[in-house]
């Protein structure tokens, strides 16, 4: 259905799928939004110009119905409950779809950048540069945008345990990036809490 | 009928088919309908190549063995029988190709993350290809359950707290148990107590008599 709606970009089906109450039916889990918006903010440290793009790529997808500016892009992504400012409430299946399809366009235009990194065929120096750029700035993106009372926030900043996050979060991106990512991430942002 | 060839190209691997339309169920030209052969040539590794069936194969170890991963789930695919199997290997991912030729060594490949996700896609859009009508009878990306996602805990965080918990519970029951509690002052037991203590003192009073 999302693979439709990635490659049409078409409004009407959009709304058509509005309509049909079939589209709240699931909705995502507490997890799954930190998740979701985490990698949000791993796509903004990628991409300096990344909230820019993200816009751009609404447009493209044909989900400016949902995000017309980027203050309701932001209100949606507020549903983090790791972010300073949350707000309450779940996403509704549409929301977090768009959310989803949003995510994956992005990873898919930063692929090449996402597989350097992940590559070990890279020149090693540069690669722990290029590491080192990246965590330094998704470190300073979450200590400006999340709570750093929580305890999963101070998980992401603390030095033992956040390179093996970064890493999962670059990895997921990058698995969920191609014509088959939106369905694959979907399915891991619906996973139970354990 | 000509053969078609369509390629599908990512930085480390390079996934080729070749087929004919399959004019029986209406496929046009252009199509592929029945394949008769594939490559994938991965960077720095050996070509891989063989019938229809290897490849549905290798679609079914891997693209499952990618979603468990997106869900922090490092889970094998396909056991000592399989043509095709997929484990993590420390850092990176082991792919294992058995031959069906005897006496032929499993073919062990050894992909890093970036190789991997490359794998993938090329996999992904060969499936999603409206130009290839082969029914490949994947299985769906659904969520995980509960029980598959269990071994993502480490063992400590996961038993840690109902350990505690039942700790304390038979430590508190064990401290009230030897704890000697007074019950509230019983009428009867006091009646008792002072007929006990009369008869006491007549005897007592009986003795002193007998002796004196």
């Amino acid at each position: 259905m999302n693979d439709v709606l990635v490659k049409s970009g078409n409004k009407a089906l959009v709304e058509g799928q509005k309509d049909n109450g079939d589209c709240f039916r699931f909705s995502i889990g507490r997890r799954g939004l930190e998740r979701l918006d985490l990698l949000l903010l791993v796509i903004e440290s990628l991409d300096f110009n990344g909230a820019e793009a993200m816009l751009f790529s609404c447009e493209e997808l044909g989900l400016k119905d949902i995000f017309p500016n980027r203050v309701e892009l932001w209100k949606l992504r507020c549903h983090n409950p790791l972010r300073r400012t949350t707000r309450r409430g779940a996403l509704t299946y549409f929301e977090s779809d768009a959310l989803i399809l949003l995510l994956c366009s992005m990873a898919d235009r930063l692929y090449p950048l996402i597989h350097q990194l992940l590559s070990s065929k890279e020149p090693e120096t540069i690669n722990s540069q290029r590491w080192h750029l990246f965590q330094e700035r998704l470190s300073e993106l979450i200590k400006e945008r999340m709570n750093p009372r929580r305890g999963g926030v101070k998980r992401f900043l603390s030095a033992t345990s956040s390179s093996n996050i970064y890493k999962d979060l670059v990895r997921t991106l990058a698995l969920a990036s191609g014509p088959g990512g939106p369905d694959r991430l979907r399915a891991s942002l619906l996973d139970p809490t354990p | 009928m000509l053969k078609t060839s369509f390629t599908y190209n990512q930085t480390s691997v390079r996934l080729e088919i070749e087929g004919f339309p399959d004019t029986s169920l209406g496929h046009l030209d252009g199509q592929i309908g029945v394949i008769s052969s594939w490559k994938i040539e991965l960077l720095g590794s050996a070509d891989l190549e063989g019938k229809r069936e290897h490849l549905q194969e290798l679609m079914l170890r891997v693209l499952p063995y990618a979603r468990y991963l997106l869900s922090g789930v490092k889970r094998p695919f396909g056991n000592n029988q399989s043509t095709v199997s997929i484990s993590s290997y420390g850092q990176t991912h082991q792919l294992l190709l058995r031959s069906s030729q005897p006496g032929v060594e499993p073919l062990q490949i050894y992909l890093d993350d970036a190789e991997l996700s490359d794998l993938v896609r090329c996999l992904d859009e060969l499936r999603l290809d409206s130009r290839v009508r082969v029914s490949w009878d994947l299985p769906e990306n659904n969520p995980l359950t509960r029980k598959e996602l269990v071994n993502r805990v480490p063992f400590i965080q996961r038993f840690g707290a109902p350990f505690i918990g039942s700790t304390a519970f038979a430590l508190v029951t064990f401290v009230t148990l030897l704890l000697t509690v007074e019950l509230p002052p019983d009428e009867n037991h006091i009646e008792q107590s002072g007929s006990i203590s009369t008869s006491k003192n007549e005897k007592l009073a009986l003795i002193n008599q007998d002796y004196f």
